[in-house]
Formats: structure tokens, sequence, C-alpha cells
């Protein structure tokens, strides 16, 4: 083992950083809206839109990200005259945006049924006891249903969220040079790819290590009401 | 509505009763709970309900409040009618608005208290005051507090449900509806799920509100309370109202053979 390289290794690695990080935080973000809307359809929209959203569910998580990536990003460039007529090329053409797309549509597969079981997990009795007060459909599921269900779902959801984390390494198959594609072009120049991965492998530890304690630290700041020991009397 | 005491229901009268209920009509598929029950409570009234399981107390008491939509019947809630017209499949309400207004009226405590978990017992019994009534968040906690002391639980304001006994949950979850400053209390078994020690300390409570004058609608099995603390008496039995009256009548001379049964039973 080589720790001067290993040190180079990590400098010259350690620039792809922010652009793991973006694609990670851009696609969790964007994914947890689209899941959330997702699961909502799944859980009040009848028939037509449990049979729509479990379709789609079926689609992007029985499916390879990868595939979907490269579906995307190549596939999608056979269709370039459509899509420049639709003004879409501008997004296409770009492998960043391609690999946002391609991790938020199948985080979001994932995300929904994450917080479909957290939203269907509230008790009946908190929503009765809600109904009964007076509270509209849309008030009730701010203050009631909405802040349950992310208490219960968030356990699960922190493993999404490192999940993606990890998952933004695909990207750098269509041209990305985040962590993983920085480190996939020193190999090819340097042929240790042994100490490189080893560096880019630490990085995503260090990463995720943070990601893990803040999600402690949310669910914990979430979650008094779990916690044994009765809050001292102020 | 503003200018009403904290504690006093007083309110003007005219004639109206608190809670009318005109030909209650409700099934469950093939099975028919409810077959035509007619009830009215008073301002000020105390209503016992008394029937054995099945008998459709308890969702004569959820059509109040439309938490069960009856099939067929009217419910007036100081004179209001709840407006339901025929569905495609079965009775809805015309308006979900309405039931929304009429229902920051009637306080409901159910039999396993359903406190919202994840709030506060403070912040359980501002929620319907300041975010549905929209009323001012620091006269709420005020208000708050002093509910939480009359209920005897003023020291545990920042625990959260989870913490607390079920009998303490339990005039939580009374302090809650009171807060609303409803017309009309509901009481689903409030008891029920109670450890035999922990149901003198909610039915207590429950007396206190009942001197108070309160118009309340009692689901229970506490003979005691019933024959002690109501006006009135209602025994249900296979979904129509087998019999009525006075407690000490009622009591002493039961008519049907039904309730001279029950009573044995529940003796």
């Amino acid at each position: 083992m080589d720790f001067a390289f290993m040190w180079d290794t990590f400098l010259t690695l350690l620039p792809g950083l922010p652009l793991t990080l973006e694609l990670a935080a851009t696609s969790i973000l964007a994914g947890g809206i689209l899941a959330l809307v997702i699961s909502l359809i799944a859980v009040v929209g009848g028939p037509i839109g449990r049979g729509f959203t479990r379709g789609y569910v079926f689609v992007f998580r029985g499916s390879p990200l990868l595939v979907q990536m490269f579906l995307i990003y190549y596939g999608l460039g056979q269709f370039r005259p459509l899509l420049q007529e639709l003004g879409l090329w501008v997004i296409f053409r770009e492998p960043y945006w391609c690999a946002v797309i391609a991790l938020t549509l199948n985080t979001a597969a994932y995300s929904s049924e994450i917080f479909r079981g957290g939203l269907q997990a509230v008790s009946v009795q908190q929503v009765e006891a809600a109904r009964a007060c007076g509270m509209s459909g849309l008030l009730m599921f701010r203050r009631i249903v909405l802040p349950i269900a992310i208490r219960q779902a968030l356990p699960a959801y922190g493993n999404e969220v490192i999940l993606m984390l990890k998952a933004t390494a695909l990207a750098s198959v269509i041209t990305i040079m985040e962590v993983t594609g920085l480190a996939g072009k020193l190999i090819a120049d340097s042929f240790r790819a042994f100490e490189v991965f080893i560096v880019a492998g630490a990085i995503y530890l260090a990463v995720t290590f943070l990601v893990t304690r803040l999600l402690m630290i949310i669910e914990f700041w979430l979650s008094p009401h779990l916690r044994m020991r009765p809050p001292s009397l102020t | 509505m503003s200018d009403r005491g904290t504690i006093l229901t007083a309110d003007n009268k005219n004639g109206m009763a608190a809670v009318s209920v005109k030909d209650l009509r409700k099934c469950f598929g093939p099975l028919e709970v409810l077959k035509g029950i007619s009830l009215e409570a008073q301002e000020g009234e105390v209503i016992s309900i008394l029937g054995s399981s099945g008998s459709g107390k308890s969702t004569m008491l959820r059509c109040i409040n439309m938490l069960e939509v009856p099939d067929s019947g009217e419910i007036r809630i100081g004179g209001e009618m709840f407006a339901l017209k025929k569905g495609r499949h079965k009775t809805e309400p015309t308006d979900r608005r309405q039931v929304d207004r009429l229902r920051e009226h009637i306080g409901m405590v159910f039999q396993s208290f359903n406190l919202w978990s994840h709030m506060t017992i403070l912040e359980n019994v501002i929620e319907a005051p300041v975010h549905v009534q929209k009323r001012n968040r620091a006269e709420c906690i005020e208000e708050a507090e002093a509910l939480l002391e009359r209920v005897g639980i003023a020291d545990k304001r920042n625990f959260y449900p989870a913490h607390l006994s079920g009998g303490q949950q339990q005039r939580a979850a009374i302090a809650r509806a009171l807060a609303q400053r409803p017309k009309v209390m509901l009481f689903d078994e409030p008891t029920s799920a109670l450890d035999p020690e922990l149901v003198g300390e909610v039915l207590k409570v429950m007396r206190f509100l009942a001197e108070e004058g309160r118009t309340m609608l009692v689901v229970t099995h506490e003979m005691a309370f019933a024959r002690d603390v109501s006006s009135k008496v209602v025994f249900l039995h296979k979904g129509v109202v087998e019999e009525e009256g006075a407690p000490d009548e009622i009591f002493r001379n039961p008519k049907s053979d039904r309730f001279k049964q029950f009573l044995s039973n529940e003796r």
C-alpha cells in the first residue's frame, strides 16, 4: 500500500464529492416529493389510482437502475428529433439530468411504498379523533396523518436515502465525473485499482456515516413520545 | 360563542334541544344495527345509554357526530340538522364543511382515548381550538391549563400520551374535548378500556361535568354512574329503544323483560 499515492488519490477524488452529493440531494428531494404524491394516489386514489401506482412501482422497482439510466441517456437519444421538437432535448442531452431523472424515478418507486406503509399504519383512532373535533381533510392530513406517518416511515426511509447516496455511483457509467467516475479515470491512468477504490469506498463510508448520524438525530428529535422516560417538568 | 365562560355551557335555549335524533336507521351490510331510534337531549341533560354489546349504542352515538353516517333519520345539533343525501351506494353528507362545523360543537371521548401520540398532552388539548377554531393561541393555552387543572393532570401537560396511565389519558381526552367549548359531550364507553382502579378517577371528572350542567350523552356500563348522575336513562336492545326514563324510575321498576334481564346480569 502506497499511502502517499492514496493521499494523492483522495485529493483527486474529493472534487467529485460535491457532484455526488448534488446528484443524491436533488434526486432524493425530487424523488421524495414524487413518492409522497404517488403514495397519496395509492392510498386515496381508488382502484384506478391504485392500479397506476402499482404499475409504476412494478416497473421502476422491478428493473435495474443501471438499465433505466441507459434507457434514458442512450435509449432516448434515438428519439432526438422528437425531443428537440418538444424542447426536451436540452434536458435529455445532459448526462447529469438523465442521471437525476433515473435516480428520481427509481427512488420515488421505493419511497412511495415506504410512505404508503407509513400512511396506512396511522391508526383509525387517531384519524377519528381528528375528524370528531371538526378537522377538514386537508388540515387533518397536515396536522395528524402526515406527522405520524413520517415518524413511522423514517427508519425505512433512512435506508432508502443511504441506498440512493450510493446509487449515484452508477451515474459514472453515463460519463458523469462524480467520485466513482473520477476513480475510474484515475485507474485508467495509474492501473492501481486497489488503492483507488479503497479511497473511493472510504469517501462513501464517511458520507454515509454522517448521513446515518443525521438520520438518527432527526429520528431522536421526532420521537420524544417513544422514549420511555418522561421529559422533565418545566 | 366567544364570550362564553370557560366552564359554563349556559347558552340561549329558545326551546331547542341540544341534540335531537329522529328515526335513526343504520345497516352494516345485511345487519341492521339501528332500527329507528329517536332521542332528545335538552340543554344540561345527562343521558346514559345502556345496552348489551351489539345493541347499537356505540353506533348510535357515533352517528350523532357523523363518524358513522346513518342510512336515514335526522340528527340536529342545537337545532341545526346534518344535511344528508342519497349517494350511489349509501347515504352521505351533502356538505362536508357543515359536518366539520357542527363537529366543532360536539366533544367526543372515545373508549380507547385516541389521543394524538406525537403531541404532548397540552398540544393535544389546544390542537382543535388553535387549528380548527382559529382562536388565539395564548388564550387557548391558558384555557387548556385550566382544563387540565380541573381534570387533575396539570402536572402532566408536557408529557406524551404514552407516558400516562389509562385513567390520566382519558382525563386528558376529556380536557381535549372540553377545549372545543362544545355544546354537547359524547362519551363512548369512556371507562371500558381502563383497569378497575382507574375507573373512579374518570367517573369523578364526569360527575363534575354533569354537576356543571353540561349536556352529555354517555354510553356506559357503569350502572352507578347511570343511576346517580344521569337525568335520563335509555336502554337499547337490538337497535331499538327498549326502555327509557328517569333513573330512579327505570331502575326501580324496569318494565321490559330485556331490561330486567340486563340489570340482573350487570349486578
